[in-house]
């Protein structure tokens, strides 16, 4: 009696362990059972109900939108699954590819400042330099920059790993590795014809393209329009997509942190560095060789004004420009679902405060030294601001963001005139001082401002953590970005430099004095940008230089 | 001389030198892609003498002679402050010490870009006649 006793008992616990576990696989299998799915299925609404409308919208939209891999088996959690990660990179895609289409729409923007700027005698010229750049640059990214860029860029999970492009040419040097140049992708042909790298490739080429635009402003009013095309060419082929692919390519710049411990390597959210700096210091580089427009500077060095033809053009131009600029910097998560994509909105006000307060501080600069609030330096103030916030957007705190625009604001002016007075060098719209110095200054800033709050996936460049400037206890981010600084204006800007010089002897990147005294428009273009105009007489100083120019 | 026909088809000419070369890079290991390299390469100095066959005839220009080898210095101290910035790297692993060597190599490469360089522009500029 007492044996059968212990034997009900072990059997009743054998009973009770058995149901208990059964209870704790259940809680731990939550997804939704088959039958559940098929429940879902069952209650979602028929096909006769949808044909009533929906105006509510609370009908559009169920499990039967799912698409099913077997029919006979009905929706499985597979399905739910791969639908789930779909919609993600659905998202992504979406979201980057709009944003790409608003930096696009940036070219109508330069496009009218810099004509704006210019004198109605060179309209076209202009105008068409900002026109034909756009086909210019993405032909050469096309068949060669894209896959020196972004070659060997693989593993971006927003965009669905962009696998194909897993080719970076690498060099060992101080027993490290560091990406040179990528190698897959030329020509968008083999297996780079895939839907996740179309969308990279239109992202990254309207960004190519801002950086080959910003040349035209330094070197208009008297750029020959064959050198300035295949000037255009081979920076959209070499210039850009070199300093690109060693900063968002996996290139040697981003893996500062990871090979040499510097914060989590060259950090540049947008591309303050990327493209406006690029931009702006081979800009310089050809405005040095081509020299100033004649008239600009007196026998004493001082400078005159050159006003342009529209400040109409211009005010609304730095407004396009501000509203793609909303692609450029939220665009540069590639990606509104998943890896702290979230932070778009921040990003999107950190890219107004910028330009706000760069507006500011260019306007009171100018008031207060120059007594009148010029239209055009105003322009440029808020430019100033969205371009130095390119970089730390993605890092920085909205105070933060306030303050970089504002001291863009500032600089802008006081490099304006350092360029002028200081160089001798003559920059029609100022590009220089607004893409290059303050985009240098948005590449410092990141290691300044960053607060450490931003969080991609749980890493930046390959080291864990967010993003830390100066201010916020991390000094090694700060020698990261002065290493972009560096190559920037070391290697970017003389790699610049020597092919606009191997251009000029072998082209010449200058039209003849008679045709910049005429006008581009008609000897460059064959057509007035404003055939009806009537043509006031110049001032009387550049009167005087046109007759010395002439002369010599 | 502003644009002319010359212009138009020596851009051709070259933008069919670097499509052909582009296309000989993209498929190298092929050997027909090995052709189009060369065949590319030789378009494009073709076109660069078509350049320069037609460069006299754009007339004098208002741009001065820039004396070459201060442009060449400008250039070395340029890239030289590069180079110091990539070296100074490997030379401590300290964040100071990187720090300083970075500035130095960027004051370095300032003094060629914004100090040499802008001299050679301005050396003979047409303005100071």
């Amino acid at each position: 009696m007492r044996n059968a006793r212990s034997v009900f008992c072990i059997f009743a616990l054998a009973v009770a362990l058995f149901a208990g576990a059964r209870v704790v696989a259940h809680a731990d299998a939550a997804p939704p059972s088959a039958a559940e799915l098929k429940d879902a299925t069952a209650k979602a609404p028929a096909t006769a109900t949808m044909q009533a409308g929906d105006p509510g919208g609370s009908l559009t939209g169920s499990v039967n939108d799912v698409p099913v891999t077997d029919t006979k088996a009905g929706l499985t959690l597979g399905d739910v699954a791969n639908q789930v990660g779909q919609n993600k990179i659905g998202i992504n895609f979406t979201w980057t590819l709009i944003c790409g289409f608003l930096v696009m729409f940036m070219q109508a923007g330069f496009a009218m400042v810099e004509s704006g700027l210019c004198r109605v005698k060179n309209a076209n010229h202009t105008y068409m330099m900002n026109f034909f750049v756009y086909s210019c640059g993405l032909f050469a990214y096309w068949i060669l920059g894209f896959a020196i860029q972004m070659g060997g860029a693989a593993g971006n999970g927003n965009l669905g790993g962009l696998q194909p492009l897993a080719s970076e040419h690498t060099l060992s040097l101080f027993g490290k590795t560091w990406g040179i140049f990528g190698q897959s992708g030329m020509f968008l042909s083999g297996h780079a014809y895939d839907v996740g790298v179309m969308v990279i490739f239109l992202f990254q080429m309207v960004f190519m393209d801002t950086a080959l635009t910003i040349v035209t402003g330094a070197c208009a009013e008297r750029w020959k329009f064959l050198t300035f095309s295949v000037s255009s060419v081979l920076m959209g082929a070499l210039t850009y997509p070199l300093f690109a692919n060693w900063a968002w390519g996996g290139g040697w710049l981003s893996q500062l942190g990871t090979n040499l411990g510097l914060g989590k390597g060259y950090a540049d959210f947008a591309g303050s560095g990327v493209v406006h700096a690029v931009g702006g210091l081979t800009g310089l580089a050809v405005a040095l060789i081509i020299g100033p427009r004649i008239g600009k500077f007196n026998r004493d060095g001082s400078g005159n004004a050159i006003i342009g033809h529209d400040i109409s053009a211009v005010v609304i131009g730095c407004f396009i420009l501000a509203f793609g600029w909303f692609g450029f910097n939220p665009g540069s998560t590639l990606g509104a679902s998943g890896a702290g994509n979230l932070r778009i909105g921040s990003i999107a006000v950190n890219t107004m405060l910028a330009g706000c307060t760069g507006t500011f501080g260019a306007l009171l600069y100018m008031w207060s030294r120059k007594g009148k609030p010029d239209a055009s330096m105003s322009g440029n103030g808020l430019l100033a601001g969205l371009v130095a916030i390119t970089a730390p957007s993605g890092f920085v705190n909205p105070t933060g963001a306030a303050i970089i625009g504002f001291i863009a604001g500032v600089l802008v002016c006081v490099s304006v005139m350092f360029v002028e007075n200081s160089l001798k060098v003559d920059d029609p719209v100022g590009a220089i001082s607004v893409h290059g110095t303050c985009g240098l200054w948005g590449v410092i800033s990141v290691g300044l401002f960053a607060d450490g709050t931003s969080n991609y996936g749980g890493s930046w460049n390959g080291v864990t953590g967010s993003v830390t400037g100066l201010f916020y206890g991390d000094a090694s981010q700060l020698v990261a970005q002065l290493v972009g600084v560096g190559t920037l204006v070391g290697f970017v800007f003389a790699f610049s430099y020597a092919m606009n010089w191997v251009l000029d002897l072998v082209i010449g990147q200058r039209v003849s004095a008679e045709t910049e005294v005429a006008g581009l428009d008609l000897p460059e273009m064959g057509q007035l940008g404003y055939p009806e105009f009537v043509f006031t007489p110049e001032p009387e100083h550049l009167m005087t230089a046109r007759k010395v120019a002439l002369a010599s | 001389m502003a644009a002319t026909t010359s212009q138009g088809k020596s851009l051709t000419t070259f933008m069919v030198g670097i499509t052909v070369a582009a296309a000989g890079l993209a498929y190298i290991a092929t050997g027909i892609a090995k052709l189009a390299l060369v065949a590319g390469l030789a378009i494009i100095a073709f076109a660069l003498f078509s350049f320069f066959r037609i460069k006299p005839l754009e007339g004098p220009v208002a741009e001065a002679s820039q004396p070459a080898i201060m442009k060449l210095a400008g250039l070395a101290l340029g890239l030289g402050g590069w180079l110091v910035i990539l070296f100074g790297l490997h030379l401590t692993p300290s964040v100071t010490g990187r720090m300083v060597s970075t500035l130095l190599g960027l004051a370095i490469t300032l003094v060629g870009v914004v100090v040499i360089l802008p001299m050679a522009a301005n050396k003979n500029a047409i303005w100071k006649a």
